[in-house]
């Protein structure tokens, strides 16, 4: 019954029948499912306040340094043939536009396990 | 994502039958339900009238969940979903024994409980992300934006502070106005297919969304379908995940919970 294993592959799209990471699943688990509000009880034991904040505070003067750093050290030749690559149906590049640059959001995204990271670390501990 | 504090301070003894829940089956279904629940406690079911709750002991005193009993829960749920329809429950949720389990929940939230059993029945959770590539999405912003180009041009030898800010602003608003657009764009194409959805509110700056669609099982395929067109048409900027079919975490609530 997993997608996964229906129709053709596809170079694009990735399918996984359950979630990969314990993260994942944290997301699942603690944030959704039902609530009998009087009973939650081993999550606030075991799990003692997790305020995970794997939110990216976007309005920083930081974040944008770091925008500004990754724009200003983008290759736009790599990307423009990329994207004529693309257009041209010769995908075989995966669009990846050479894969130079490890920017911005590459450390909004380390950042961003990082925080669930330390939620593993967390729940994990003992 | 912030838990819920304890209601009282100070951390509540378990009483030493007490009961961790998972989730609600239909009681014609519970026979067939088995395996192995938190620190390694058979899963058995628990009945009231047409309802069972899975449920295992939990030992005696304080209870700490380990990432391993994260683990278990999905599980648990996961192997029910296979057998058939669900309601689960988020995670750490200890009744003091089975009285209080049928007491206090399943008798009172009886037509809410089967209502959701008949609601999910045949309907699973696909889970979607979307993640920008990041230099194909920050070459359409200095391409299409003339004045992020412009200050490109004037910064990469070497710019003032202030024009590095006001670059990286222009990109940081740039990037969330096209977020926008992508998450109207894609729901507008997977709505139609799903029963529901839960768009999550956690805007991480690379993350164009990250949702749950409530879907007949009958049409997953086309949902996947619509998925891998989707993620084809994008392939140059977004990349797409989709996970699943899973229980229906994201699309239970009961009214009015206490």
């Amino acid at each position: 019954m997993a997608i996964a294993t229906q129709g053709t592959a596809s170079n694009y799209l990735q399918r996984a029948p359950s979630p990969s990471g314990l993260a994942d699943v944290v997301d699942l688990i603690l944030d959704k499912g039902l609530v009998i509000d009087a009973y939650v009880r081993i999550a606030v034991i075991g799990i003692e306040l997790i305020t995970i904040d794997a939110r990216i505070v976007i309005a920083s003067v930081d974040t944008y340094l770091r925008f500004a750093e990754a724009v200003n050290r983008l290759d736009l030749t790599q990307t423009e043939a990329a994207g004529l690559a693309e257009l041209r149906g010769d995908n075989d590049s995966g669009g990846n536009g050479g894969g130079k640059a490890k920017g911005a959001m590459e450390g909004a995204k380390d950042k961003a396990s990082d925080a669930k990271k330390s939620l593993k670390e967390r729940v994990g501990r003992d | 994502m912030v838990l819920q504090t304890p209601p009282t301070p100070g951390t509540p003894e378990l009483s030493t039958t007490a009961l961790y829940c998972y989730g609600v089956v239909s009681a014609d279904a519970a026979a067939s339900q088995a395996g192995t629940g938190l620190g390694g406690a058979s899963v058995e079911p628990v009945r009231f009238r047409e309802l069972a709750a899975l449920t295992s002991p939990v030992p005696p005193g304080q209870v700490r969940a380990k990432r391993a009993d994260l683990l278990r829960h999905f599980d648990v749920l996961g192997t029910a979903f296979e057998h058939g329809t669900v309601v689960p429950l988020r995670f750490g949720i200890v009744f003091d024994d089975e009285a209080a389990l049928a007491r206090d929940f399943l008798e009172p939230r009886r037509d809410e409980l089967l209502g959701l059993l008949r609601k999910l029945r045949d309907r699973v959770e696909l889970r979607v992300t979307a993640h920008y590539r990041e230099e194909a999405i920050l070459a359409e912003i200095v391409r299409t934006n003339r004045r992020v180009g412009a200050l490109r041009e004037a910064t990469r030898t070497g710019g003032s502070h202030q024009l590095l800010v006001e670059l990286g602003e222009l990109v940081s608003a740039e990037l969330q106005a096209r977020t926008a657009r992508d998450v109207r764009a894609t729901l507008e194409r997977l709505q139609p297919l799903a029963l529901e959805y839960d768009l999550d509110a956690e805007p991480i700056e690379h993350q164009v969304l990250r949702a749950s669609f409530l879907v007949d099982r009958k049409r997953v395929p086309a949902f996947d379908k619509a998925m891998e067109e989707l993620a084809a048409e994008q392939a140059a900027r977004i990349d797409f995940k989709v996970v699943g079919p899973l229980p229906p975490h994201s699309f239970v609530s009961l009214e009015g919970r206490r």
